[in-house]
């Protein structure tokens, strides 16, 4: 081979070949769908819910009727037909929802946690940790029959003033299905706790319980508690097993008031789920509130996520 | 007949060996380290690095590496763990473009072409440029799809039949596997597996062979198979290893480069020179086993 | 990890500590268990109402303990113990038997009411026709380079699905000159029957895997003949289907959906190198007892239990009563659904996993749209739901609750997840093999087709498929984007509304709230989409098992 001819060939640019261009062009698109997904969505809410309050939708041009901003932040009302539209009433459905669930939730979550990551056999996980899998696997609308249908007369035989429609069942329902959520980002963070840092307990003579509450949980700390706020959001996004358990009636409750949850009400995500059973036309105020809704609801998981990143990156940084 | 070139490069043109070679294109400054490693042998110069500067972020894993690499032998790196000899072999091919961290500063010549000039592109460099891996990583695809690779992501034609024969039996492994060409290549035992990946290296007949550390993931027999093997490839091929094996190194290499600690090549001269009556103090203790 | 145990103390000093650690101990594996056996009870009582198991003849229960459950445990345990990989096999095969049924159900739901066999005729060998001259083409790689060889395909392609000027003419006003090869075939005068052009499609199809699979495990002989056998079989199927009271078509999908796949399964597993006929003894004796079983009850007149799911609830359409009430057209769209969105975010995801894990410089841009990725994973699907309404249906102006919009905003709600789990199918491939490949001189592409792809698919497959059964349970984006709570028609087209399995029960839970439907439609319904699932999830936790194994 002379020399000219390598020179020649090692100068054949292959990058920019077209089928290079075409596969990596085609990977790139891919990937920025997904910005394209958020833009859309931030979009799509802000304009659509701007276009809902008296106060913004001048600037998108629309006439028609509107609603006022500080009455959808601070009214404890939500009548549609009447044209109240506060968003409260709805916050504290989803408060209680989110408190309730997270009273399940957090507790065998992190006991979960424990157990599996200090304490359960090699077998025993490979059987525990599907079994959880599928607690978070099963649909939510199956979920909120189950708390229809089963879980509300049991517990009617120990509250017989319970409602058919509750937030209690509703609570068990979204705790039992976030439960896998805690338990495995927790468990995450437990197994990332260096050994040595067991090692130094037991040679200090401490139990295995000292160990797993005294160095591992407190060393894992941040990655727990990121668990609970991405698994809190993921109950604040629920819709379907509050709506089939929760009802359909809107009212304001007390979210510290325990007897509350023996009430129903109406989740912001169960509120979006009734608003398009109703009769709504594109363009309506109705429609619009939709967004309003939507727009609470995005942010408000949308803050807890990026806590819930941001807590998550200390433990990682941590080990 | 070293200490004589040795004079020679002293005095003369130490960048290139053959004169007749494409002068223009690697007649550079000689650097200290070139007055101080750069022999020069009686073959043709296919690889010459000229003042190569690596680092890894902020660290410098190659420190102004000038050296000529003659044809048709057997050329092994040496020295201890992290002394940069594997990151000279992959200045060769440009493998460390791979590394995001990686920045490379130099010159490299192959056959007279700077491989570090803007119009190379490493992945047809790469073409003309085998590499063989320290752990045997044949794809998990058929023998005949292992060794035909090379052919086909260049689209080459030809007689595939006869190329993947010539290059198993270039490397020793025909005779072994001529049934079983259609079973996948990880069925293969460790040795057969990288004796694979050199029949896979050699088939697109490539300009140079780099090996890095072939033999180190071995068993004692399927080593000295695989050094078998390189003696025979050194009488077509040009082959580059790196080894961290002093024995290895000194049983089938013609050229040997010292690299040491801080990325430098302290030394690089005829096998038999390094291992009898090197000229540098810290490549004897190193040899003797005095560190590294 | 722990590594140390309690052992060891010095006898007097641990007592109370013991007795706290046991109490929490077991405290623990109390919380562990309280999810599963909370979620165990439900649905107990699900499949109690549903099925309804205390309603069955004890002569019913009697035969088949006799015919299926004894046998199968004596010779599940004789197996075992003698060869425990054999008796994985045996289970593996019949789990392979059930679940290839089931989905031989969705694919005859297809071709029966969904696609004419004609037109899916049609467009099988005018898909077929081009994609096997480009690979032809692509054999000639060395003598045409990438750019005519693209444009050669691309024209295959369009003539052969749009002929010419196609649709492209058709928007210019130029009248259709050449037909396309689908067009073509829809209008020959003489047309095959039913069963004959479905036979082709799914038989053909079935063959060309079986066929495939046959010639990875011997060689490309054993392959032909083995696709050979599988057609000749389906064909054997329609002929003799009517004979035995199951229809020519419904024999010919199950033959080469079930049968035939699951066929050549066992014939690898039982007799091919290192295979193990013990474990296809054990598969035999429980499909043997199974059937042994049906027609000993049949013949003896022994009721099995009432359940509510029957297949008058999986084959008609909802109705008023809850005993009438039906799941077809809810299971017809779903698998619809299913069908649209495994076709968009399949390649989209992996598309966008490649980029992330093979291209992307490690920079700002790439760290934003990582974190975009974990964050749209957390948006609530209910949100999805208002992007598919507000852009796909207000915006883009597509029609509210079609099949379509349904798929797409189904596909955005699991894009993330699939991305995610394709990456790190991805990011296990071993950069040895990267390494191996651009020391070939492999450009990225090639790389990325010959060595990532091929080593990382089966995980990308198996997130896939859970993705997708997120996908198929959720019910909330459906509503948002207007899907109609009651289908009495199977969706035949892309533009059809469409209603889902969650969706049906969703709605008589909730809509035709009464006792009557909690009881009965209700549990079916749930049951129903359970067992899916459950399928589902059990071919990707196969597939996961056998692709860690290998890894």
């Amino acid at each position: 081979m002379s020399t000219d001819d390598l020179a020649t060939d090692i100068s054949k640019q292959t990058e920019n070949s077209p089928r290079e261009l075409l596969t990596r062009t085609f990977f790139f698109l891919c990937a920025g769908l997904s910005i394209v997904t958020t833009i859309s969505i931030v979009v799509l809410l802000v304009t659509e819910a701007a276009k809902f309050f008296t106060i913004t939708a001048p600037l998108m041009g629309v006439t028609g009727e509107t609603a006022s901003l500080v009455d959808f932040l601070t009214g404890t009302t939500w009548q549609i037909n009447s044209g109240e539209f506060g968003v409260l009433t709805l916050v504290s459905a989803t408060v209680m929802i989110t408190l309730g669930s997270a009273v399940i939730a957090i507790p065998l979550g992190v006991a979960t946690a424990i157990y599996l990551s200090e304490y359960a056999s090699k077998r025993a996980r490979s059987v525990l940790k599907p079994a959880l899998e599928i607690l978070a696997g099963v649909p939510t609308v199956v979920y909120g029959f189950f708390a229809l249908i089963y879980i509300t007369p049991a517990l009617s035989v120990v509250f017989p003033s319970i409602g058919t429609f509750n937030m209690l069942s509703a609570s068990v329902v979204v705790g039992v299905m976030i439960i896998p959520m805690v338990a495995s980002i927790s468990e995450d963070a437990m197994s990332a706790v260096p050994d040595e840092l067991r090692q130094a307990g037991y040679g200090m003579g401490a139990t295995k319980f000292d160990v797993a509450t005294g160095i591992v949980v407190p060393a894992a700390l941040s990655g727990i508690f990121s668990s609970f706020i991405l698994a809190l959001s993921r109950a604040i996004g629920e819709t379907m097993a509050v709506t089939i358990a929760a009802g359909s009636r809107a009212q304001f409750l007390n979210p510290l008031n325990p007897a509350s949850f023996l009430e129903g009400s109406l989740p912001m995500t169960a509120a979006m789920v009734q608003l398009l059973l109703g009769d709504i036309t594109g363009g309506g105020l109705a429609y619009r509130s939709l967004f309003a809704i939507g727009l609470v609801l995005f942010v408000i998981t949308l803050i807890m996520n990026v806590i819930s990143d941001f807590v998550a990156q200390r433990y990682r940084e941590e080990y | 007949m070293s200490e004589q070139n040795r004079d020679e490069q002293r005095t003369g043109d130490a960048g290139s060996p053959d004169p007749t070679d494409d002068e223009m294109l690697i007649q550079t400054d000689v650097s200290e380290s070139v007055e101080r490693t750069g022999a020069s042998f009686d073959r043709d110069t296919v690889v010459s690095a000229r003042d190569i500067n690596v680092w890894y972020g902020d660290d410098q894993a190659l420190q102004n590496i000038s050296m000529d690499i003659p044809e048709k032998s057997v050329t092994a790196m040496v020295g201890p763990s992290g002394c940069g000899k594997s990151t000279f072999l992959r200045c060769i091919n440009r493998m460390n473009d791979l590394i995001d961290s990686a920045r490379v500063e130099g010159d490299l010549y192959l056959r007279g072409k700077n491989v570090y000039d803007d119009d190379v592109d490493p992945v047809a460099l790469r073409r003309r440029v085998g590499m063989v891996f320290q752990k045997p990583n044949p794809f998990p695809k058929s023998i005949r799809e292992n060794v035909t690779y090379g052919l086909k992501i260049q689209d080459k034609g030809g007689d595939y039949d006869e190329i993947v024969e010539e290059s198993l039996k270039r490397a020793a492994l025909w005779e072994e596997v001529k049934d079983q060409l259609d079973e996948s290549g990880l069925e293969l035992s460790g040795g057969q597996q990288q004796r694979l990946c050199i029949a896979r290296a050699i088939a697109p007949d490539p300009e140079v062979l780099l090996m890095d550390e072939p033999a180190s993931a071995l068993d004692p027999v399927a080593t000295s198979q695989i050094e078998d093997l390189i003696e025979e490839l050194a009488q077509e091929y040009t082959v580059v290893i790196v080894t961290h094996n002093m024995q290895q190194a000194a049983r089938i290499s013609d050229q040997t480069a010292v690299f040491l600690t801080g990325g430098e090549l302290v030394e690089f001269d005829d096998t038999q020179k390094i291992f009898e009556n090197p000229e540098s103090q810290r490549v004897e203790d190193y040899i003797t086993g005095k560190f590294g | 990890m722990a590594t140390t145990s309690d052992s060891g103390e010095i006898e007097g000093f641990g007592q109370v500590s013991r007795t706290v650690g046991t109490v929490f101990r077991y405290l623990l594996l109390a919380a562990t268990m309280f999810g599963i056996v909370m979620l165990g009870v439900l649905l107990l009582y699900v499949a109690n109402d549903a099925i309804r198991p205390l309603t069955a003849d004890p002569g019913w229960y009697l035969v088949f303990l006799l015919a299926l459950v004894v046998p199968s445990a004596a010779v599940g345990w004789t197996v075992r113990r003698r060869d425990s990989e054999a008796f994985n096999f045996g289970t593996l095969l019949v789990g392979m038997l059930v679940v290839s049924l089931m989905f031989s159900g969705g694919v005859a739901l297809l071709v029966i009411d969904v696609v004419p066999p004609l037109v899916a005729l049609a467009y099988a060998i005018g898909i077929a026709v081009p994609v096997g001259l480009s690979v032809l083409l692509t054999g000639q790689a060395h003598r045409i380079s990438f750019t005519p060889r693209l444009a050669a395909t691309t024209a295959l392609f369009y003539l052969s699905l749009f002929g010419l000027p196609g649709p492209v003419g058709g928007a210019l006003g130029v009248p259709q000159v050449v037909p396309s090869l689908v067009g073509a075939i829809q209008s020959i005068p003489v047309i095959p029957v039913d069963w004959m052009m479905i036979a082709a499609v799914v038989g053909g199809g079935s063959a060309a895997a079986v066929g495939a699979y046959a010639a990875g495990i011997g060689d490309r002989t054993t392959g032909l003949y083995a696709a050979t056998a599988a057609f000749a079989a389906t064909l054997v199927a329609g002929a003799l289907g009517p004979a035995v009271g199951l229809g020519a078509v419904p024999a010919v999908v199950v033959t080469a959906v079930a049968f035939v796949p699951t066929g050549a399964y066992a014939w690898r597993g039982g007799f091919a190198e290192e295979g193990s006929p013990l474990g296809l003894v054990f598969a035999a004796t429980v499909v043997g007892g199974a059937l042994v079983g049906a027609l000993a009850v049949d013949a003896l007149g022994f009721a099995g239990p009432a359940s509510w799911v029957d297949w008058g609830f999986l084959t008609s359409a909802h109705s008023g009563t809850a005993e009438n009430a039906g799941l077809y057209p809810a299971i017809g769209g779903s698998i619809l659904l299913m069908a649209t969105v495994a076709a968009l975010s399949f390649p989209l995801g992996v598309g966008a996993a490649v980029y992330l894990e093979e291209y992307a410089p490690d920079n700002a841009l790439t760290r934003f749209v990582d974190v975009n990725i974990s964050n749209l994973a957390g948006v609530p699907s209910v949100v999805y739901g208002l992007l598919g309404l507000g852009v796909f249906v207000t915006y883009l102006g597509q029609s509210a609750g079609t099949v379509l919009v349904g798929g797409a905003t189904l596909a955005l709600l699991i894009l993330p997840i699939v991305i995610i789990s394709s990456r790190e199918a991805i990011r296990s491939v071993p950069s040895d093999m990267r390494q191996a490949s651009y020391g070939m001189g492999a450009t990225r592409w090639q790389t990325v087709k010959n060595v990532v792809l091929p080593e990382a698919f089966p995980g990308i497959l198996t997130g896939t498929i859970l993705a997708l059964g997120r996908a198929i349970g959720e019910t909330a984006p459906l509503i948002m984007i207007g899907a109609p709570n009651v289908v009495f028609n199977l969706p035949d087209t892309l533009g059809s509304k469409v209603s889902a399995m969650p969706l049906q029960v969703y709605a008589w839970s909730g809509l035709f709230a009464s006792e009557d439907f909690y009881t009965k439609a209700v549990p079916a319904g749930v049951v129903v989409l359970l067992a899916v699932l459950l399928a589902m999830n059990s071919v990707a936790i196969v597939l996961r098992n056998k692709f860690e194994r290998t890894g």
